[in-house]
């Protein structure tokens, strides 16, 4: 380190050159403008790389983030909609004796507040000290009555706990809170660093940064070790509060990283006082529940009523000692602003020690002297909520008028106990890529810290915040802060650990896969139907343009008219080219085919289902590889053109079409169409990766029983619509068939270019090698719904009786009968078999839905009525 | 004077209910000037799972769960219990107010915590300057604190109507106080929140009201059901029931059977369901002397 040059970075060509000084602490800079010595690596670094390279390879960055949808969604944000996580490639660098001076602050920290807790939920000797005001517990929503006495095994209160942390102008490290309650970030921390250490793979090796793996390694034997039964491989889930939570990204993220299965109240069940889950195979017991909802949600019975996200029966369960929650329910409590000014005296009676890092300066109005104080200096506090409480923003002083200051000094004086001031940091600043850049920005951090053995460990790096503009103090993803990796120099060889290695202990093998929750089976099985459903409608749409965009007009196209019929039957989108003003719209199709393109609000639309298959897609998350991810995320259509920030990155080719739709009505059908191939290719990945990368246990079954299923459907929705009535001159429309389920090759090789009803309809109903086959399906089908897990029965089950049946009746079909035509040019034979099947087909979707996923008791998030054509 | 007590609450249920948890409140605790002598808890279907506990607030509480899916719940509560003439301590309602009030907020030992945890703001009762201004005519400065009390007690009982179809659970004590109109759980909670509202403790009583016989004719059985009333600190001294719906100091009249900040805490019966659909419930309590 030492023999890197002296780096000038006010030099003209420097990255850093416009680096503005501030009066506060600077991370990079020392008081007298010179680079920290903790810094040099990584600036010298970044200078060789220089400021460009940077930004490239920061462009490049930002769309795998965007792909992995690391995405906060801020409660302001009327859209709700996901918003890529504001992240910078310019880590915080922490020097060695800050990272150590913090550890010791926190750790210290943490033991206290376990010892506060311990005292709480037991004897309650601090209040009756005079220690602890009782308004502090009596009047806190965050102290869960129906929990005190539980007993927790060597009274450790926080599994996990984090702090924010800020740094004053003299260097002093200040927390500024506290977060027991399902403390997020660990896993956007985590996100950070590997898309950091992936874009400056050179640089971040050559600062010789501490790893992260080793936390979360012990943030899993902490866990394991809590399990009252099966410590040896116990089933540890995370709850979370489900999709449309802030941080579900989060929980999906760290769940998979660290091998927990992720669940939703609904996903368990409490028997006997066991918690179970609620798989496809029956109940498996539960043994460690790190949960990410709110204490007060976790059981409706015994805590919040009003919550429909909890376990019922939970506190129950841990009353008999049978499960394990992380962090411990009422844990909350801590996050009490209200006990920051407590804490010095408390950590010397508690602990026999003075407090090493201070809270930031704090006063509970519930104390009158304190109270006097916030109000006369009202201008430079923070009004924050005295207790833990649903999410009220803290009100800065400085930004009311006189007016508002007088509101609320009435509001405090009215309710002193529910209110804290906290002054207000002139937290440090530290440097942060600003377009092409570097500029100065405010900067909070989030530590995290996991109970370990008999102390604790604390995550070497943790969650950095920055402000929007570097003259706000305020940091906070709701008002467009930014975030950052934090890197914590090594003492030493850096440890190269990594969770994904195979660790120490021997694991048994295993081959199971019956952990699959039924919410999941169902949320798989919705995702191979819509997965299908719009390669069904992608496929239909293209050979219908290709047509329209070859020829001059549609009646140069005989076979036109009935393609575009074919088509409303198939998504369901009458009135269309069948309905009232069919005539019409079949003379000028063009409008009404990009409607079922791009039009979202309309149920069967392309982009309705696209929509559909990723909110489905987004709930099974946690259990589809980044590469299938990937492909999903990159099946969007064209955005909304109203619902985007105009974010150049985001403009992508296709959102081109949807600007020249809406604006200037050109019709540009053969960029459609380009898209439309391009989607095709798509979707076969996605069916590939399904094919070839997933294993072949129930989630795939299921996955793959939708697709199945779908495409059966829209197999037979194409034959009926297409060649029951027999048309005159076929060739085109049997051509156009082909083509449109993807078997005009085979059939040339087998015929030539001879077009004759029999063959066509033998290779796309009865050939069971022909994988667009329906006798294919019905195959794979029959094969799924034997091996469904079931109490052995002797007799075949319902749905094994539905699929035989279609399966024989295909079978025992003749290609020839089927293609004669009556006198009124009816294919009967045909129609009768294809009316029978399409029948048969939303029977066996609804007996496969009952049988195995009817207790899934929640709430599906899927398209509206119309796009579940078979419920 | 010796009671027994049966209290019979029958849901029926549209659709199955696949598992049902429950938290039952139906055994009357032991207080100063009460005892159970027998106590016994019947369920249909009978729950996979009993278990006994005492909550927060001393109260014996019995969690259960019926695991098998069943379209009718039974749960029939009998007791027998030996409750004494209760005559408040001279002393007790003689303090001012306003002493009671600044002594349990000061005080910190044991007797005095357990009372002040009973002035703060709970799931159903907030308090406000609506209910402080209701309880002020009240609470004169230095009145005894038991003359004031009953002077509310009073007031609600008069300027207020009981009427069952005014209110449901979900009605804000801020309605009933405009509207005047509820039942003795409403009335509990408005007497409390006035109470609190002054600085005065205050805790919610459920129990059962015996249903006196008219001379001659056999007791009353099944019309009633469960009662609420509340209980006023006065600091040292203990606590002293009062009952708004009737305008009275309960002394062998009522049998307790828990309390807590609210009807949240202590209610007799609270479940959660999974399946069910509609359902009804339907309430018999029979108390009759011994």
């Amino acid at each position: 380190m030492t023999s890197l040059p002296r780096t000038d970075v006010a030099a003209a060509g420097s990255p850093f050159q416009h680096y503005p000084r501030t009066g506060s602490y600077d991370e990079m800079l020392d008081e007298r403008g010179d680079l920290r010595s903790h810094w040099r690596p990584f600036v010298h670094a970044l200078e060789t790389l220089g400021l460009s390279e940077l930004t490239r390879r920061w462009e490049e960055a930002k769309h795998l983030i965007r792909e992995d949808r690391v995405t906060y969604n801020a409660h302001a944000d009327p859209i709700g909609s996901d918003r890529p996580w504001e992240l910078d490639p310019i880590p915080v660098v922490v020097s060695l004796a800050d990272g150590q001076a913090i550890e010791a602050g926190l750790i210290q920290r943490a033991r206290l507040l376990e010892h506060v807790l311990a005292d709480l939920y037991g004897p309650q000797e601090l209040v009756r000290e005079g220690l602890l005001p009782p308004e502090v517990i009596f009047d806190n929503p965050g102290f869960l009555r129906p929990c005190h006495g539980l007993r927790i095994p060597a009274n450790r209160y926080l599994h996990l706990y984090a702090a924010d942390i800020g740094r004053s102008a003299d260097g002093q490290f200040w927390v500024i809170a506290d977060r027991a309650q399902a403390p997020s970030g660990a896993g956007y921390a985590l996100e950070n660093r590997i898309v950091l250490a992936r874009t400056l793979p050179d640089v971040f090796r050559d600062c010789q940064v501490q790893r992260l793996a080793l936390f979360f390694r012990s943030v899993r034997e902490t866990l394991s070790q809590l399990a009252p039964h099966n410590r040896d491989n116990p089933r540890i889930v995370l709850l979370t509060p489900g999709p449309s939570h802030d941080t579900y990204f989060e929980h999906a993220y760290l769940a998979r990283y660290l091998g927990f299965t992720l669940v939703e109240g609904g996903d368990l069940t409490v028997r006997d006082n066991r918690v179970f889950l609620k798989l496809l195979g029956g109940l498996q017991p539960v043994d460690v529940i790190l949960h990410r909802l709110d204490d007060s949600l976790c059981d409706p019975l015994e805590l919040r009523s009003d919550s429909i996200q909890g376990v019922p029966g939970l506190v129950q369960s841990i009353w008999a000692g049978n499960v394990a929650v992380a962090n411990p329910l009422g844990s909350g409590f801590i996050e009490s602003p209200a006990l920051m000014p407590l804490l010095p005296k408390l950590c010397e009676r508690l602990l026999d020690e003075p407090l090493k890092m201070p809270s930031v300066p704090t006063w509970w109005c519930g104390d009158e002297r304190s109270r006097e104080h916030v109000l006369s200096h009202l201008h430079r506090m923070i009004i924050k909520p005295a207790m833990p409480c649903d999410k009220i923003a803290p009100i800065f002083g400085e930004s009311l008028s006189a007016d508002q200051r007088d509101t609320l000094a009435g509001q405090i004086r009215a309710r002193p106990r529910a209110f804290v001031g906290q002054e207000q940091l002139g937290l440090s600043t530290t440097p942060a890529l600003i377009g092409s850049q570097i500029q100065s920005r405010h900067l909070l951090v989030r530590a995290f810290l996991t109970a370990s053995n008999d102390s604790f460990s604390v995550m070497p790096g943790g969650l950095a915040r920055v402000s929007a503009t570097c003259d706000t103090l305020v940091v906070s993803h709701r008002t467009g802060g930014g975030s950052k990796d934090t890197w914590v120099l090594s003492p030493g060889r850096v440890s190269t650990f990594t969770l994904l290695r195979p660790t120490v202990q021997p694991v048994e093998l295993s081959r199971g896969g019956g952990d699959l929750p039924s919410r999941a089976a169902d949320n798989l099985y919705w995702l191979g139907r819509y997965v299908e459903r719009a390669e069904g409608a992608v496929r239909l749409l293209r050979g219908i343009l290709v047509r329209l965009t070859e020829k001059s007009g549609v009646a140069e196209v005989p076979e036109l008219t009935t393609l575009l019929r074919a088509l409303t039957y198939q998504g369901n989108t009458l009135p269309g080219f069948v309905g009232e003003g069919a005539e019409a719209r079949l003379a000028a199709p063009e409008q009404e085919l990009l409607s079922l393109v791009f039009d979202g609000t309309r149920a069967g639309s392309l982009k309705a289902t696209c929509a559909a298959l990723q909110a489905v897609a987004g709930m099974v998350r946690d259990r589809l590889s980044v590469d299938t991810w990937r492909v999903l995320i990159n099946l969007e259509l064209p955005p909304n053109a109203d619902r985007r920030r105009p974010d150049r990155q985001a403009r992508t080719q296709t959102a081109a079409f949807s600007a020249d739709y809406a604006s200037t009505n050109s019709r540009t059908l053969s960029r459609v169409l380009a898209l439309l191939d391009q989607m095709v290719i798509k979707l076969a990945a996605f069916g590939g990766l399904a094919m070839e990368s997933m294993t072949r246990l129930q989630g795939w079954r299921f996955l793959d029983m939708g697709r199945r299923l779908e495409r059966s459907y829209h197999t037979i929705s194409l034959l009926a619509h297409t060649l029951v009535s027999a048309q005159p001159s076929e060739g085109p429309l049997l051509e156009a068939v082909l083509e449109i389920a993807d078997s005009s090759m085979t059939y040339r090789r087998r015929y030539l270019s001879n077009l004759h009803p029999a063959p066509v309809l033998d290779l796309l109903l009865a050939d069971e090698s022909n994988p667009r086959s329906l006798a294919f399906q019905l195959v794979a089908l029959s094969e799924h719904v034997e091996n469904l897990p079931r109490e052995s029965v002797p007799s075949r089950s319902p749905e094994e009786r539905i699929v035989l049946s279609s399966l024989t009746a295909v079978r025992l079909a003749d290609a020839e009968l089927l293609a004669t035509t009556d006198s009124a040019s009816v294919r009967p034979h045909l129609r009768d078999l294809l009316s029978r099947l399409e029948a048969d087909i939303p029977v066996l979707s609804d007996t496969i839905t009952t049988g195995y996923l009817s207790h899934v008791q929640l709430p599906r998030q899927l398209g509206t009525q119309s796009l579940d054509r078979f419920q | 004077m010796i009671y027994r007590v049966s209290h019979t609450t029958t849901y029926e249920y549209g659709a199955p209910v696949l598992i049902g948890q429950n938290l039952v409140h139906l055994t009357p605790r032991t207080s100063t000037h009460q005892s159970c002598l027998h106590q016994r808890l019947l369920i249909e279907p009978v729950p996979g799972l009993t278990s006994a506990r005492h909550d927060y607030f001393g109260n014996p509480a019995t969690f259960f769960a019926i695991q098998e899916p069943h379209r009718k719940m039974i749960v029939t509560a009998e007791s027998v219990v030996d409750v004494k003439r209760f005559v408040p301590h001279d002393a007790a309602g003689k303090q001012p107010w306003e002493q009671v009030r600044d002594r349990v907020a000061n005080d910190r030992g044991p007797l005095m915590l357990d009372a002040y945890q009973f002035v703060f703001d709970s799931r159903y009762i907030q308090c406000s300057s609506d209910l402080a201004s209701y309880a002020a005519p009240s609470f004169a400065a230095g009145r005894p604190l038991l003359e004031a009390v009953m002077d509310l007690t009073r007031r609600i009982h008069s300027d207020f109507q009981y009427d069952q179809q005014a209110t449901t659970l979900a009605t804000p004590l801020c309605d009933v106080l405009t509207n005047r109109r509820g039942v003795c759980q409403d009335f509990a909670h408005l007497q409390i929140g006035c109470l609190r509202s002054m600085g005065v403790p205050a805790r919610y009583v459920s129990g059962y009201l015996r249903t006196r016989p008219n001379p001659g004719r056999p007791p009353t059985v099944g019309a009633h059901a469960s009662h609420a009333w509340l209980s006023v600190s006065c600091a040292e001294f203990g606590w002293i029931d009062v009952d708004p719906t009737n305008n009275l100091i309960p002394s062998d009249t009522h049998i307790t059977l828990a309390w807590g900040r609210d009807y949240d805490d202590v209610s007799p019966i609270k479940g959660v369901i999974l399946g069910g659909g509609h359902h009804t419930v339907a309430v018999a309590v029979d108390v009759v002397e011994q």
